[in-house]
């Protein structure tokens, strides 16, 4: 467990799988809702952004080359505060396994099988996530390399395709919107792509072979997922229009179905619905590894495989039971959520930092 | 172990299924909606297939589509409640015609537009029309020649009308949808109506004479304001609006020769471009439409080979249209004060602060709103003759 290492370029594929995850299937609606014609310069603003928060984790890695999140929490907090907020740590990605599993499954039952129990889905979702953390990190990481051939694929099959029917009219007048709410909408896509990808922090720097090259891939991956996210936006909102963009559930999905090359290429959206379903699993797999492996370094555990088994049995229960509906799961996370999210994946990091650089003070003093 | 996963694997493939799997023999393939509105109550009706006569290619059998109709406090109760009349569950995912009765298009049809866009089997992408003078479900029992599907029959003939004569306008129920929420613009629906004997026209006969006693023909354009129909344009002022909101692909225009008769031009390309200012705190909107067409047909008297007639005809061209554009502006000013052309998206665009000192009296502002417009006419060709043969005919 100790000799498992994975290359900086299967982190790239995870760093970038893992940002874009949600966010090309609900997130273009977020920002249309608040930003309205300007939400894909609040994509382009908040992926600035975003590296901030990635050279903060950066930060946070260089100090503790050999250790994972948990594990720093430990030696910076002492044990026991420590261990409490990794507990907390470990609580927020059980949770948003459970939500993401959550998030595929209504999005399976509103557009493809309505009559499918969410169960169903969720247990065969869980299934194989289970399978991929037992089989550890390094198989994961690789059959992320090769599914991200798939997902950039589809993702480019479907922008050539939707390409003919922009309408630059739907984005004008450009920044309209006061850069108050730009920076506010920002907060919330911020959340999904950077201060969530603290889960990372479980894998970089502890299991990397090369932390450097790794720092680099950190930030292209979450470039790249930027990039991915500011074109699906401006597609969105040019092709579609404002009021489609906001008011539809999942617009990535609608851009699919609006798909229609003479009459031939057509109605292929379940197919392009593959892509976010490989971005969905993986972004799952590593909130749900972040857990379980979290979890035992809190218990001292030798083997972290032995908890995988009952932590999928937890997060299928709880997908299916803490959300009763879909009004009930988006007000949570504009409200909860996401400052949760924020005083894990933002607050913590910086507290962590403060402490470390007072009492490296101190000890110089002493 | 091994053989034991493998043989799982194996089964997986044979045994898999989808839990919300259904046959085609359990659909019925619905292909045009019509919604009405009678006595408080809505009145969906549906245009189902006949399986077994579209896959027989004998002339037998009864008509290739059949009507059910249901009605219900919500439209949604409506479309379920065919199924006490249908053998099969009503599918509408194949839908390319949604009918709207003029009766509930007054009233406004916001309401009946959440059921299409919310359910996930219906796709955004079928037109949408008003019957005018007239219900939806009688548009939808009137049998067709040539496509023998009416419903095809309907999104065809609105399609190649739109391409090729532009005093249409085929609209998509996501077109409609953007039109309705926008502000500084107004939708337009294409009317369909039926000439002829409406009674004869359900059954398989209609279809069996050379000029069948009743015909599915689409006129006018249904103005809105807000959800609620206002008003029809006339053939003519159709073609103007076509003509502002660059929807013409390609057209024909009748104009007048510089001394007697009339002359034909083939619009082949036309580009508008609309520009919208505030002047002196008030909206102006210039129009400039650059066209290129052929001289399609000749029936008067003047001589085709000097430049001259050809710059008088490019002349009377622009005039004539121009003409067409103002009137058709003055209309929606002056009888409807709807902006249908989308003027106010156009300030929106251009100056989206001035636009939110004026956009709450909108309506007041476009009906003396001041346009220019500027038409250019390029005449690229005269067909596969020169001059005309009346020109060697003695009078």
């Amino acid at each position: 467990m100790k000799n498992v290492k994975i290359s900086s370029s299967q982190f790239l594929v995870l760093v970038t799988l893992f940002s874009v995850g949600t966010s090309v299937l609900i997130v273009p609606s977020a920002l249309a809702a608040k930003a309205k014609q300007d939400a894909w310069v609040v994509a382009i603003v908040s992926t600035v952004i975003g590296l901030f928060i990635i050279w903060l984790f950066c930060l946070l890695a260089q100090w503790f080359p050999q250790l994972t999140f948990v594990q720093m929490n430990e030696k910076i907090l002492g044990k026991w505060l420590g261990k409490v907020a990794s507990l907390l740590f470990v609580l927020m990605c059980l949770l948003y396994a459970s939500t993401l599993l959550y998030y595929s499954a209504t999005f399976l039952n509103t557009h493809l099988m309505p009559n499918t129990p969410m169960a169903a889905l969720n247990i065969l979702m869980v299934f194989v996530i289970v399978m991929g953390v037992r089989l550890g990190l390094e198989t994961i990481a690789r059959s992320a390399e090769l599914l991200i051939f798939w997902f950039f694929f589809l993702f480019i099959l479907l922008l050539i395709f939707i390409t003919p029917e922009v309408k630059v009219e739907n984005i004008q007048p450009i920044l309209e919107s006061s850069p108050k709410t730009i920076l506010q909408t920002s907060i919330t896509l911020l959340e999904v792509t950077a201060i969530n990808a603290i889960v990372l922090l479980m894998i970089f720097p502890a299991f990397i072979n090369n932390i450097k090259q790794a720092k680099k891939a950190f930030f292209i991956g979450n470039l790249l997922s930027g990039f991915i996210i500011i074109i699906l936006t401006f597609y969105c909102v040019s092709v579609l229009g404002v009021y489609s963009t906001e008011s539809e559930l999942y617009p990535g999905y609608e851009l699919a179905q609006r798909i229609n090359i003479g009459g031939f290429i057509q109605r292929i959206e379940a197919f392009m619905a593959a892509q976010w379903i490989i971005a969905l699993y993986f972004k799952t797999t590593l909130y749900f590894y972040g857990a379980v492996y979290g979890f035992a370094q809190i218990m001292n555990l030798k083997e972290y495989r032995s908890l995988t088994t009952p932590f999928g049995i937890i997060v299928v229960v709880l997908s299916l039971i803490i959300y009763p509906n879909v009004v009930y799961l988006q007000d949570w996370i504009a409200t909860t959520g996401i400052l949760f999210s924020y005083s894990i994946g933002l607050f913590l990091p910086l507290l962590l930092i403060v402490v470390y650089v007072i009492r490296k003070k101190l000890m110089k003093q002493i | 172990m091994k053989k034991c996963i493998f043989g799982l694997l194996i089964l997986s493939l044979l045994l898999s299924g989808c839990w919300d799997r259904r046959e085609l023999n359990q659909l019925a393939i619905t292909l045009a909606i019509g919604i009405d509105k009678v006595e408080d109550e809505y009145q969906v009706s549906a245009q189902v297939v006949v399986p077994s006569v579209v896959s027989t290619t004998s002339t037998g059998g009864g008509t290739m589509v059949t009507l059910y109709s249901a009605r219900g406090e919500t439209i949604y109760e409506a479309f379920r409640k065919m199924t006490k009349d249908s053998p099969r569950k009503i599918y509408p995912g194949h839908t390319r015609m949604l009918v709207v009765g003029e009766e509930l298009a007054k009233e406004g049809i916001a309401e009946s537009l959440d059921l299409v866009s919310r359910d996930s089997e219906l796709r955004p992408d079928f037109y949408v029309v008003v019957a005018k003078e007239n219900t939806a479900v009688n548009i939808l029992n009137v049998t067709t020649p040539v496509e023998n599907i009416p419903a095809n029959k309907m999104f065809n003939s609105l399609k190649m009308s739109d391409n090729a004569w532009s005093g249409t306008k085929s609209i998509k129920l996501d077109e409609l949808i953007e039109d309705l929420v926008s502000e500084g613009k107004e939708a337009v629906l294409t009317g369909v109506e039926i000439a002829g004997n409406q009674e004869q026209g359900s059954s398989k006969q209609n279809t069996e004479s050379i000029s069948p006693s009743a015909r599915i023909r689409y006129d006018n354009l249904a103005v809105f304001k807000g959800d609620q129909l206002v008003g029809w344009l006339t053939e003519y002022e159709t073609i103007g609006f076509s003509y502002i909101t660059d929807s013409v692909q390609t057209s024909v225009k009748a104009i007048s020769c510089p001394n007697e008769g009339k002359a034909t031009i083939e619009v082949i390309q036309a580009k508008s471009e609309l520009k919208g200012k505030i002047k002196n705190g008030k909206p102006v909107v210039n129009i400039k439409l650059n066209v290129e067409g052929d001289v399609g047909s000749v029936e008067c008297k003047m001589n085709l080979n000097e430049l001259k007639t050809i710059h008088s005809l490019e002349k009377i061209y622009e005039k004539e249209m121009q003409d067409n554009i103002k009137k058709t502006i003055a209309t929606l000013q002056t009888n409807y004060k709807s902006d249908i052309f989308g003027f106010g998206e156009e300030i929106h665009r251009s100056n989206p602060k001035e636009w939110n000192t004026i956009k709450n009296n909108w309506e007041e502002q476009f009906s003396n709103l001041t346009t220019n417009v500027d038409v250019d006419l390029k005449i690229l060709g005269t067909g596969t003759i020169k001059n005309s043969l009346l020109e060697k005919i003695k009078d």
